[in-house]
């Protein structure tokens, strides 16, 4: 008994807030995509790298350009934004007719062009921002002023976009869309005006995300792959689309990552956050949070 | 026939023949040995010490491309394995199959060369590593043509394990066996090597091991190891990773207020400083590194007097190629100097006592070298091990040695013969991780 009591400690309840703050990383990430493909029925298999070039973005509008951060923030969700309207008008958009698999396959495309562009444009070096904020101690237990960073924009993006999707005009155009791509083009909404406009948003999101990873994770051409996996994942599981589905998963994931790894190997913390992931598919296929049919 | 014409006909006959055996003696004067050499030059392992092991073994190449050994011209044919095992196979198998190369050369990660070694060996070409050091490449295996001048991962975790143990006592004021410490690693063939030979270690010196765990080197996150390891509270973390995983895991240990005594790495990541700087800051002071020693913190009076103009010839060519750099990293050193073993002990030989560079030729050329401790510009000798040994193709007079990052310096602290100055230990107080 007492030995079951120990593990009850103070590095459990770091765990559990930990786990905490990476999902709120995790979850936004998952908004973005889930916004996009909510909308136009896309998934942005190459998300990640957007995030990547943001933070590329931040790295040289702060590093080079000798920007404050709070400056470089906006103009790297703006850069980031005209990415996925580009993304949109250059990649979807012709294809929006075609079979889901040659959308997933271009957008596939994209990832390999952007990893390699970075390569190319940015070398293969890891940069650092150089900036590190100070840290939050609560007696034994510290937590990064970053993380919570990531955890409060997780949340007031969350509660933007779901404003913006139910108090504006385009937002509920957007949501009308959502529903029947085809019915909303005669009754006389420019289709593709919204999508463009859903494309910038979903990529500012990225951008958001963008500035407030650089503060934790060295960029690279291919730190999208630490996250695009994980996102998705998030994305299916709690209902693609979903963005409420989306944002409760990833706080799911990240803890199940965060206690699994407490109690076992870390390893075995993405191990049983798969495992899960698989298991629900099984019994919920359309994600957690999907409505029954 | 006029006679005219038949006149013409032998003349254009004549000429004919003459072309034809001057483009066959050409051909035959031409002796060269092609190189494949294979390093990551894109994915996280290029920046993670890869890239400048390529520069080094480069550097080597093209100067021996100048001069040719032995009457040989000498054709390197670089690939990019991408960071990917599955890609250095298929980049092994090309070179070998349709570029027709005689060798292959190079290879960073353990993880690819204990695939590609096995199907090199296959297919009967020479391979001569570099870099890698996983065990797991070499032992058991009894391969004929893989040879590695390198030190072997199990080496290097014995060798920090013996280093902590012989300063337990004066520097920790702690006996071995209260000693307590944490082995954590990446979970490649070389994270997972290096961390055999730490246990032994461990094992042997009697250390408390607190924690020994290994992770994925591309996790998004690494804060519940954090949180393990301070409810282990271990004095010494013995670490072995790559980068972005080793910046990560101290950013994450800074934020979370993780503290030790001493943090102990194992090459690789810990092998690049300047990236370790940019990432960790003024967090990066008094750290331990474990490498084959840098070519440039070797000590050249005791080697031999023709390779200080060799080791001042590569720090030239990496200046250029990389101006502005505060230390020159052990990796540029590690591959120069490993080639230059093989282009002027191996290749010569094969060439002048066997007669060529065919792989059987370059084998039998691997197994005669003998050089003794100081015959390379890495301190060390070369002597491998022969077939039916437990680690056949294995250098087995290499040694790594441990060195600490001082005020954006190197040192040699370990072991006591190399050692160029004191080791700091346990952390000063004051800095970021110290128990003090």
């Amino acid at each position: 008994m007492q030995g079951f009591l120990d593990i009850f400690d103070i590095y459990l309840l770091e765990a559990v807030v930990n786990g905490i703050l990476l999902g709120g990383v995790l979850a936004l990430l998952a908004l973005g995509l889930n916004l996009i493909f909510g909308v136009i029925d896309v998934t942005w298999i190459c998300y990640a790298e957007l995030v990547m070039i943001g933070m590329y973005g931040m790295y040289y509008l702060v590093q080079f350009y000798g920007l404050p951060y709070w400056a470089a923030a906006p103009l790297t969700i703006l850069l980031v934004a005209l990415l996925g309207a580009a993304l949109h008008y250059i990649v979807i958009a012709p294809l929006l007719t075609a079979p889901p698999i040659n959308q997933l396959l271009a957008t596939g495309g994209v990832l390999f062009i952007l990893q390699s562009f970075a390569t190319v444009a940015f070398g293969i070096d890891f940069r650092n921002l150089g900036i590190r904020l100070p840290v939050l101690a609560l007696g034994e237990m510290h937590f990064s002023y970053s993380r919570l960073l990531s955890f409060a924009a997780a949340l007031i993006g969350m509660v933007s976009v779901y404003f913006f999707m139910t108090r504006t005009y385009t937002g509920t155009a957007i949501r009308a869309i959502s529903q029947d791509r085809q019915i909303m083009s005669l009754m006389g909404v420019d289709t593709k005006r919204i999508y463009l406009v859903t494309s910038a948003l979903g990529g500012a999101l990225a951008g958001l995300a963008a500035c407030l990873l650089v503060l934790q994770y060295d960029v690279h051409p291919f730190v999208g792959l630490s996250f695009g996996p994980i996102t998705f994942l998030i994305c299916v599981l709690g209902g693609l689309g979903n963005f409420v589905g989306g944002f409760i998963a990833a706080f799911v994931f990240a803890e199940i990552i965060s206690l699994g790894g407490l109690f076992s190997d870390l390893e075995w913390g993405y191990v049983l956050a798969f495992a899960f992931f698989i298991v629900m598919m099984f019994i919920r296929p359309a994600g957690l949070f999907a409505r029954r049919s | 026939m006029p006679g005219h014409k038949v006149a013409r006909l032998f003349v254009g006959l004549s000429a004919a023949v003459a072309v034809l055996g001057m483009a066959v003696a050409a051909e035959a004067q031409e002796k060269k040995i092609k190189i494949g050499v294979i390093y990551d030059l894109t994915g996280p392992l290029a920046g993670g010490g890869s890239e400048l092991q390529y520069t080094g073994a480069k550097i080597m190449l093209d100067h021996f491309s100048k001069t040719g050994v032995e009457g040989y011209k000498i054709e390197a044919v670089y690939a990019d394995a991408q960071s990917k095992p599955d890609v250095a196979i298929n980049e092994a198998i090309r070179l070998v199959e349709q570029e027709k190369v005689d060798m292959l050369l190079g290879f960073f990660s353990s993880a690819q060369c204990v695939p590609v070694a096995a199907r090199v060996e296959q297919l009967k070409k020479f391979m001569w590593i570099t870099t890698c050091i996983s065990s797991a490449v070499l032992a058991d295996k009894n391969f004929r043509y893989i040879f590695r001048p390198q030190a072997s991962g199990d080496q290097f975790g014995l060798m920090t394990m013996d280093f902590i143990a012989q300063n337990s006592k004066e520097k920790f004021g702690k006996e071995p066996k209260d000693l307590r410490v944490a082995i954590i690693h990446e979970d490649g063939a070389y994270g997972v090597d290096v961390s055999k030979g730490n246990e032994a270690g461990a094992k042997k010196a009697g250390f408390n091991v607190v924690l020994k765990e290994g992770y994925s080197a591309t996790a998004p996150d690494l804060s519940a190891l954090v949180t393990k390891l301070k409810r282990g509270r271990p004095d010494v973390v013995f670490h072995t990773g790559y980068n972005p995983d080793i910046t990560l895991l101290l950013r994450q240990a800074r934020e979370q207020g993780l503290k030790f005594g001493a943090l102990v790495g194992h090459g690789a990541g810990y092998g690049v400083y300047e990236k370790l700087k940019e990432g960790l800051g003024a967090d990066v002071n008094y750290v331990f590194n474990t490498d084959p020693i840098s070519i440039w913190l070797a000590n050249q009076k005791s080697m031999d007097p023709k390779l200080p103009p060799m080791i001042k010839m590569v720090g030239e060519e990496f200046d250029k190629a990389k101006p502005g750099v505060a230390i020159r990293s052990a990796h540029v050193g590690m591959a120069a100097s490993n080639t230059y073993v093989f282009m002027t002990e191996v290749l010569p030989r094969a060439i002048k006592k066997y007669g060529g560079v065919d792989p059987e030729a370059l084998r039998k050329a691997s197994l005669e070298v003998d050089l003794p401790e100081g015959g390379t510009m890495l301190g060390f000798g070369v002597k491998f091990y022969g077939e039916g040994q437990q680690m056949a193709g294995q250098n087995e007079r290499s040694f790594p040695v441990v060195i600490q990052y001082v005020d954006d310096k190197s040192y040699v602290v370990w072991p006591k013969s190399q050692a160029q100055r004191e080791a700091v230990l346990p952390l000063p107080k004051g800095t970021t991780f110290s128990s003090q």
